[in-house]
């Protein structure tokens, strides 16, 4: 069976060198401090280093003035690409929107908010071509407060680490630099961005992390609570989950029935033992029969599970895809895998 | 197969008149008549399509009239058997060449004068005006159950119509290029719509008076059938990208109540002093069968989450409205 070709985010030739892509919701007062500070880093690393760029703001349906100030912006500097979405998505599908339309061989991320500092660019870009597929942002000094956000985010990335086995700092930091290649490759949904990381390690990437500037917020309110830590860990498991039993569900389902199986054996062990005393006339009889009967449908249950998944991801045709083959590398010097 | 594109007369018109028709009892002419008629006096230019869900006799031959009569204004499709709906929106959307779609019910049930109001929203910049007959004209019964299924969808789905199960709908061209309709979802398509990010927009129309045969109690089958509706809506819009939120909350639930229902049991048979067996219990068996299902929603939500991670990409969750360069 020949696979459906499976489409990628954009097919096209990298038109620049640099994009920089960055989602915006309600954040009028600080783009345009932004976008200065953005050209402003990009011009100053010169010509040689970083000859073309792109900024691309995703307006997530902002309801304060953000989309006039970014058509005011795009007016005056033809290198502002302005995407605006239907409705207001969040961050994860904002980020995927404008992966889509970028068009830069290197796809940098940022916040609008002015808390990621563009003058940490250059040096993203330059660790990234020192031989990683993606650099990811460590905000060392974060300049937020310890109890609501600094402490969630520091349990949640030792956790990330301890499960994921990809040993980044600060998963959150919205500041990364990426190669095309990944960015045209990781699927990227729900709130997903955040582990990035994760899902590009997964599909060999080379991972690399610097240390970046983090300031206060000066304008607008933040978008994050701590009810996000919950959904975070949620969407931890399945990110873990989902990007192993991709790879071999029926292997990983099988795991999953094997104590409902190993259950199911010791009861009918003991049921061989006993075969005089257990009858439905009996109360543990019957108790025992009840529950070698859950154990052995849970297990199989399991197993057809698995053999469904295996019936997915084959059709899906994702295993003739890089997301699970390595990346290719074409004579570039073998940087640290991290 | 494709069947070729049906030949219409004329210019490209404006607005594309779709009705399904799905029993025999249609009012093929009167809903042509007064439609096109209110399309004339608001200055639009039109085509129609009448879908023939399965349905011959004299209600097709009416429609056959229809289309000679009109020059081809008015054309009809016939599909082979009873496939509902969405097959008819679906197939007639292939033939249809106006900017807007509009879709009428079978039955003049609501006054055709009622399409400017319509119209006027679409010229607002709504991509989709989906009508709300009020007041209604209907028994009591039939009012009370529409408005308390509608109320149920409104909490459920977190949109705000009144009357989804109206089917006099306008709506622009790409909304339904870009989405796929199928089975029941044609009756929720404002919902869906507006979950896709299209602006969706309600208004007031004048209900004439319900249609003989289609009111009073529908019998339980059709109440299952619009819960699992409902059901259907609510994890499509808000859990299609995250099918593991929507399986593991319930199996967590279930396997929490299921795992402290056990486990008290266990405690119990242990430190009571009057030795009463743990297969004398039923509760311990309840609280392993919980424990036990939990453990496998949470499995079917792993499933769906590889489903979603296979198919990411062709399943774009945000809808790009333009890109100013």
């Amino acid at each position: 069976m020949c696979p459906l070709p499976v489409p990628t985010l954009s097919e096209t030739k990298p038109a620049v060198a640099v994009s920089v892509v960055v989602p915006v919701y309600n954040e009028e007062q600080s783009l345009e401090l932004l976008q200065g500070e953005i050209v402003e880093s990009l011009e100053g690393a010169g010509a040689d280093r970083i000859p073309s760029f792109e900024v691309v703001y995703v307006d997530d349906r902002s309801s304060d003035d953000s989309y006039a100030v970014l058509t005011r912006m795009r007016q005056a500097d033809p290198r502002v690409r302005v995407v605006r979405l239907a409705r207001n998505y969040g961050q994860s599908p904002a980020m995927a929107a404008g992966f889509e339309v970028s068009r830069g061989a290197i796809v940098v991320t940022l916040d609008g908010d002015l808390q990621n500092d563009p003058r940490d660019i250059p040096a993203l870009i330059e660790r990234l071509e020192g031989g990683s597929d993606l650099v990811v942002g460590w905000r060392k000094d974060r300049q937020d407060g310890f109890l609501l956000r600094r402490l969630p985010s520091i349990l949640a990335n030792k956790l990330i680490a301890l499960v994921t086995g990809a040993h980044v700092h600060d998963t959150g930091c919205t500041l990364k630099a990426f190669r095309r290649e990944l960015v045209t490759n990781l699927p990227i949904y729900a709130e997903q961005h955040r582990f990035l990381p994760v899902l590009a390690q997964a599909s060999g990437a080379r991972l690399d992390e610097i240390v970046v500037h983090h300031r206060p917020r000066i304008y607008g309110q933040s978008k994050y609570g701590i009810s996000r830590t919950i959904r975070v860990l949620m969407d931890l498991l399945s990110v873990k989950m989902v990007s192993s039993f991709s790879r071999s569900p029926l292997q990983y389902f099988g795991l999953l029935s094997l104590p409902f199986m190993a259950l199911a054996l010791i009861f009918a062990v003991r049921l061989g033992l006993q075969v005089g005393q257990v009858s439905f006339a009996s109360n543990w009889g019957q108790a025992t029969l009840l529950i070698y009967m859950l154990t052995i449908m849970a297990g199989a249950f399991f197993l057809m599970l698995g053999l469904l998944a295996e019936l997915v991801v084959k059709v899906s045709g994702l295993h003739g895809d890089r997301v699970f083959a390595p990346l290719e590398r074409h004579g570039r010097p073998n940087g640290s895998v991290r | 197969m494709v069947a070729p594109p049906l030949e219409f007369a004329g210019e490209q018109p404006e607005v594309t008149l779709v009705v399904p028709i799905l029993s025999d009892r249609a009012e093929v002419g009167a809903v042509i008549e007064g439609l096109g008629n209110a399309m004339d006096s608001l200055g639009r230019t039109w085509e129609a399509i009448l879908v023939y869900s399965g349905v011959s006799g004299p209600c097709w031959e009416e429609g056959l009239a229809l289309q000679s009569s009109s020059h081809q204004q008015v054309r009809t499709i016939q599909l082979h058997k009873a496939f509902g709906e969405a097959v008819c929106l679906s197939s007639a959307f292939h033939h249809a060449r106006g900017r807007w779609i509009l879709t009428s019910p079978q039955y003049v049930q609501i006054d055709p004068a009622s399409l400017a109001a319509l119209f006027e929203r679409a010229d607002g910049g709504a991509d989709f005006v989906t009508s709300w007959r009020s007041p209604r004209v209907d028994s009591w019964l039939n009012r009370l159950q529409s408005s308390l299924f509608n109320a149920f969808l409104r909490r459920l789905v977190g949109t705000s119509f009144h009357d989804v199960n109206c089917t006099l709908r306008l709506m622009r061209r790409e909304v339904l290029e870009q989405m796929t309709i199928y089975g029941t979802m044609y009756r929720y398509l404002p919902a869906i719509a507006h979950h896709r990010g299209f602006r969706v927009d309600e208004v007031r129309v004048r209900h004439l008076a319900e249609v003989a045969g289609g009111s009073g109690w529908h019998g339980p089958g059709v109440y299952l059938r619009r819960a699992l509706d409902i059901l259907g809506v609510v994890f499509l819009t808000k859990f299609t990208h995250k099918p593991l939120r929507f399986f593991g909350a319930l199996g967590g639930l279930s396997m929490l109540g299921g795992g402290v229902i056990a486990s008290v049991q266990v405690a119990l048979w242990f430190y009571q002093d009057d030795m009463q067996g743990l297969y004398q219990r039923p509760l311990f068996l309840l609280g392993v069968l919980a424990f036990v299902l939990g453990v496998q929603i949470v499995g079917f939500g792993l499933v769906g989450e590889i489903v979603i991670f296979t198919q990411a990409r062709n399943v774009r969750e945000y809808r790009i409205e333009h890109v100013d360069e």
